[in-house]
């Protein structure tokens, strides 16, 4: 490891975040560099999805702070996100399903030339042949994993420098899940950097450099991906007392 | 008596203290002021509970009001029947404006607050356009006399002493309502509907009360301002008046009695003091609603809340009372198992339940757990009938439940909580755990209104039971304060509470631990561990696996949809399906 | 006879619909029903009229400025009405705004320009009997006004921006689509339309301040009977009371057509809640 290490394309310090009364989120730090396909695991409610949220500016946060690319994201909007770079692709393969695949694409390139916005949709299909054979389809009559290839390539028409992920597996068979999880890999070896949350931990760790893991609002376990016994320690982490010790 | 409660008391004794004035100057024109503020207010009254207490947005009102007047002017003219005495007139307009209240209302039974919204509206256009076009009948638009009051009431003042009296008893009559079951079930379906049925209030059955009376209100106050201005035409009845009646109850505040009874006393003198503004009053209207709804929204009753501002303690902690669960449970009813067996329930394509068997036994806490997605709320949606399975049987004990009917659940002993929780901010935490005790009540709605007996005894059990269940789930010393002030953890106790007011066979709990810190935590699992040894079954659903290994007796772990696995909490701690289910494999 | 009652009741069904549509087009990108949707069917004909004949401006610039003023309304409303309750959604407070703001208009409009109906311009000059140009002007107004909308929804990207912003608010605005700026774009468009009912329906319906309450139940009913966002079901729905009005209005008289359509809404209403050609699924738990 480089003794000296430049400043990373996301960190994410002390970030508290939540819906209304209810906090989430508490003091989460984490970074991601450039070209770095790391993998966020933690069980349901541990708050991975606000998580992201909380970094696209889908939902405000309320203490702490998030760098991209040495810019504050604090009131950002995720337009003004994508614009940056930053782009979050939801969970559930929410496409628009009156719209067709290259409508659902261009939608993704709102604000575009026009001219630019039909050439990066090409980009986009060109990683997900499987869609760009039913390009007039529309999003609804596209299967699960059609679909979730169509939101991943929408987060791509924004040529995104980090892609964030939010349980693309969900869903779908083992075979699609591989097959996303390719592109992924594509992806971060043509140096874009991927945020993969996921609840399919040996999947993700196939493919991932780095993980945390998330439990309870807080980041519970740093580690690399290719470290022994992960399954065991996250387990521990999870269920057992290295999450919150119980008193008594 | 709280210090709001003292002041609102001081304000009743003012108005009530310039009415018995007012006769003293004798001036006949300020009869008729007081006269007309009085008779706006039997329909504000009445109106307050559709719109103040049930949250239904009746903006038409003036319709009921003017189908009042002509029918009292109509049977009293005798015109077109025999001619008939006015008290009967008055009691045949009170008994036109209660059926119409109710027709008017049944959209509100069914649909978005919209559509009653639009089909009050018109209705009062109708109203307005027959009472031009069925001359015959209403005189057109020359009108007809209104009917006179026989003696001694057929002076200014004294009509003016028999609107004021009607609006007295109208007053007392709406307080009431206000502080029985039945204003809180109002409030409940306003604020909390989904919480309010698994109550089991039923917010038809609520409506439908409420709209006959109000109906009737409006169609005796419609007789006696047609017997106040002697001549009525079409265009006595404008918006414009539906928009006072509206608008009062808006300044004053929902939820309260006080707050719109100043209102319309405020807007009834307005055009008196403004007489300039007579011309744009539509428009000081709309400007004044505009203007309560985006910078106001509380009324005048949220001014006079003195008490709501004071600042509460920090750092308070919650510590339940399990002592209080014997006094509050002690006589618990037969104990039932839950079985659900071969369910099945599919949206559109999807199955989110695919042929589940559970059973759940009295006395025990028995987790549901499993991945995002695999079935555990929609569980708990068909047990407690927000969801109709496609296929499979719900029984407590040998009793087979009906799919679908989420009303009928607390009757059945089954009560739950709720992932978001569903409190009713505006009220007091007692009063959102009384809610849970509606179905206790046994006094009917005309006893509530009148404040007999039975209403009192109904008032007084369900008030000790809810200081029972505040003190066993820790929340005692905040009996009085607004729920909305509460933090999010106070609320997740604040729900248990109500759900034990109906002495539950079966409690459902949708992730209670979640927001809540690791002490909370450990409080809460002793409370539900509690609850449960009192009989009780409980169905824990829960993220918290350290909760769910701690305090379960069994465990059932959901996957998409079906059973992965189930036993005690030890078993499934090393089941290797379940943790890599859990952990993703 | 027959014919004069299905020319009529086609005109005045095609400026229902055009209010319905009015509705549909603010209800899809902010799920607020909006009481300025008949007023802005008022103001339709009274600026067509206050434009062209008070102040004698021909006629095509005279619709240009009467659309152009309607569609600032439109913009005031989202942000005066709107925007600031959307938040509490849950709470129906849009119901009271928009209703405060549209009585504003109306009293405004009857203060500052008449509480009597005055004439509206003859556009055109064109037909006679039952083929007056009040009588067709509306219908063909609705039908150009559909296909333009469907032009709009189906080959640009602002107006599928439109669509996907009505079907998935969130997954629009995770896109990054600027979905606020879409809410206003879409409450000009929708004004625009109610504008375009009233000027067209003007010489039917004249310049009138209180058509705007009229309009606004009368314009409603096809929505509810065609389903919450549906367009084509509120033309079909529009169309139908328009016919069902006047043939009412023949067969027993005007005030018991009134009352036949309220009778019918209610009943409709309490059968299908959802509509004729709607449907819901509204998840609440």
């Amino acid at each position: 490891m480089p003794i000296l290490e430049p400043e990373p394309l996301l960190r994410v310090s002390g970030l508290y975040a939540g819906y209304g009364k209810v906090g989430i989120l508490h003091g989460v730090d984490m970074h991601i560099r450039t070209g770095e396909l790391v993998t966020l695991l933690g069980p349901n409610g541990a708050g991975k999805t606000t998580l992201l949220r909380a970094i696209s500016g889908l939902i405000p946060w309320s203490k702490g702070e998030a760098l991209f690319a040495g810019l504050s994201l604090r009131d950002i909007d995720p337009g003004r996100a994508g614009a940056m770079g930053l782009v979050h692709v939801i969970e559930g393969h929410r496409v628009f399903t009156q719209s067709s695949v290259t409508d659902n694409l261009l939608l993704a390139g709102y604000g575009l030339p026009r001219g630019e916005r039909s050439a990066r949709v090409e980009e986009a299909l060109a990683y997900f042949p499987e869609i760009a054979e039913k390009r007039n389809a529309l999003g609804g009559a596209l299967s699960g994993g059609q679909q979730q290839m169509l939101a991943v390539a929408q987060g791509l028409v924004r040529k995104p420098k980090l892609l964030m992920l939010d349980e693309p597996s969900a869903g779908l068979s083992p075979v699609l899940v591989d097959r996303v999880f390719s592109v992924l890999a594509q992806l971060r070896d043509s140096g874009t950097a991927v945020l993969l949350v996921e609840q399919l931990i040996e999947k993700a760790l196939g493919v991932a450099d780095r993980l945390y893991a998330l439990s309870q609002g807080h980041i519970v376990l740093a580690a690399d991906a290719d470290e022994d016994d992960l399954p065991a320690r996250l387990e521990r982490a999870y269920f057992g007392q290295d999450a919150h010790p119980l008193v008594g | 008596m709280t210090r709001s409660n003292l002041m609102a008391s001081w304000f009743y004794v003012a108005v009530l203290a310039v009415l018995l004035i007012l006769p003293l100057t004798g001036n006949e024109y300020r009869a008729l002021i007081g006269t007309r503020a009085a008779i706006y207010w039997v329909v504000v009254a009445g109106l307050n509970l559709i719109v103040g207490f049930a949250g239904q947005l009746a903006i038409g009102y003036v319709a009921l009001f003017a189908l009042g007047a002509y029918t009292a002017s109509i049977l009293a003219a005798g015109n077109v029947v025999p001619e008939m005495h006015p008290a009967l007139a008055l009691i045949a307009a009170m008994g036109v404006g209660a059926i119409f209240g109710l027709l008017v209302g049944l959209p509100a039974l069914r649909l978005r607050t919209f559509y009653f919204a639009m089909s009050t509206l018109g209705f009062a256009t109708i109203v307005t356009q027959v009472a031009l076009g069925w001359q015959d009948v209403t005189g057109g638009g020359i009108g007809l006399s209104g009917p006179s009051m026989p003696a001694p009431f057929d002076t200014p003042w004294g009509l003016y002493w028999l609107c004021v009296g009607l609006a007295i008893i109208c007053t007392i009559m709406t307080a009431n309502v206000a502080q029985s079951r039945f204003g809180r079930a109002l409030i409940a379906t306003r604020d909390a509907e989904v919480a309010a049925e698994a109550c089991g209030i039923s917010k038809p059955k609520m409506l439908v009360s409420v709209f006959l009376f109000a109906g009737a209100a409006a169609g005796l106050a419609g007789g006696l301002f047609a017997s106040l201005q002697t001549y009525i035409t079409p265009d006595a009845f404008t918006f414009d008046l539906s928009l006072l009646f509206f608008i009062s109850i808006l300044i004053g505040g929902r939820g309260s009695i006080l707050g719109p009874l100043l209102g319309t006393i405020l807007l009834t003198l307005l055009p008196e003091v403004a007489a300039p503004l007579a011309a744009w009053s539509t428009f000081v209207y709309a400007g004044l609603l505009l203007l309560i709804v985006l910078a106001m929204p509380g009324g005048i009753a949220a001014l006079l809340d003195r008490e709501s501002r004071k600042a509460l303690p920090s750092g308070r902690t919650i510590i339940p009372q399990h002592e209080a669960l014997r006094a509050l449970l002690g006589e618990t009813r037969k104990r039932q198992r839950l079985q659900l067996s071969g369910i099945l329930l599919a949206f559109g394509g999807l199955k989110a339940i695919d042929g589940l068997d559970l059973v759940v036994e009295p006395g025990e806490v028995h987790g549901l757990i499993g991945p995002n997605g695999s079935g555990k709320t929609t569980t708990l949606n068909v047990i407690s009938g927000y969801y109709k399975p496609q296929q499979g049987e719900i029984a407590l004990g040998d009793m087979p439940l009906a799919a679908g009917r989420p009303v009928g659940r607390a009757a059945e002993g089954i009560c739950r909580t709720f992932q978001t929780p569903r409190v009713i901010g505006e009220e007091t935490v007692l009063e959102n755990v009384m809610v849970g005790g509606t179905l206790a009540g046994r006094a009917s709605f005309v006893e509530a209104l009148l404040c007999l007996p039975r209403a009192r005894a109904d008032e007084r059990r369900i008030k000790v039971t809810a200081m029972q269940a505040l003190t066993a789930v820790g929340l005692d010393s905040l009996a009085d304060i607004r729920a909305d002030r509460l933090q999010h953890s106070e609320l997740r106790f604040l729900e248990i509470a109500r759900a034990l007011m109906l002495h539950p066979r079966l409690l459902l709990l949708d992730e209670p631990a979640a927001g809540l810190s690791v002490q909370e935590i450990q409080r809460l699992g002793a409370l539900i561990k509690a609850i449960s040894r009192e009989g009780v079954a409980v169905l824990l659903v829960e993220h918290h696996a350290d909760l769910i290994f701690d305090i379960c007796d069994r465990v059932t772990v959901l996957n998409l949809g079906r059973m992965l696995a189930h036993g005690t909490p030890a078993e499934i701690r090393v089941h290797k399906e379940v943790v890599s289910a859990y952990l993703g494999a | 006879m027959l014919y004069s009652i299905i020319a009529s009741g086609l005109a005045v069904g095609a400026v229902y619909a055009l209010i319905g549509i009015t509705y549909n087009t603010m209800f899809a990108t902010s799920r607020v029903m909006s009481f300025t949707a008949g007023q802005l069917g008022m103001l339709g004909g009274v600026l067509g009229s206050m434009f062209i004949l008070r102040l004698g401006l021909p006629i095509i610039l005279g619709f240009a400025a009467t659309l152009l003023v309607c569609a600032a309304i439109g913009v005031l409303t989202e942000f005066v009405a709107v925007r600031p309750v959307l938040k509490s959604l849950d709470q129906h407070l849009y119901v009271l705004s928009t209703l405060a703001f549209a009585l504003m208009i109306q009293q405004v409009t009857a203060t500052e320009w008449s509480t009597e109906p005055q004439p509206f311009p003859r556009l055109f000059g064109i037909g006679e009997g039952i083929w007056d140009e009040k009588y067709w002007l509306p219908v063909v107004t609705c039908a150009v006004t559909i296909s333009a909308l469907e032009y709009l929804y189906r080959r640009t990207l602002i107006g599928r921006a439109f669509l996907a912003v009505a079907e998935d608010n969130f997954a629009a605005r995770a896109l990054g689509l600027p979905e606020r700026n879409l809410r206003v774009a879409s409450y000009a468009l929708a004004a625009v339309v109610g504008g375009l009912a009233g000027f067209s329906g003007g010489e039917l319906l004249l310049a009138f301040f209180a058509n705007g309450p009229q309009l606004n139940f009368y314009g409603f009913i096809p929505v509810a009977l065609g389903g919450l966002g549906n367009n084509r079901g509120a033309v079909i729905g529009g169309l139908a009371l328009g016919l069902f009005q006047q043939g009412a209005n023949f067969a027993v008289g005007g005030i018991f057509a009134s009352v036949a359509v309220f009778a019918m809404f209610i009943a409709i209403l309490l059968a299908v809640p959802q509509g004729l050609f709607g449907s819901s699924s509204a998840r609440r738990v």
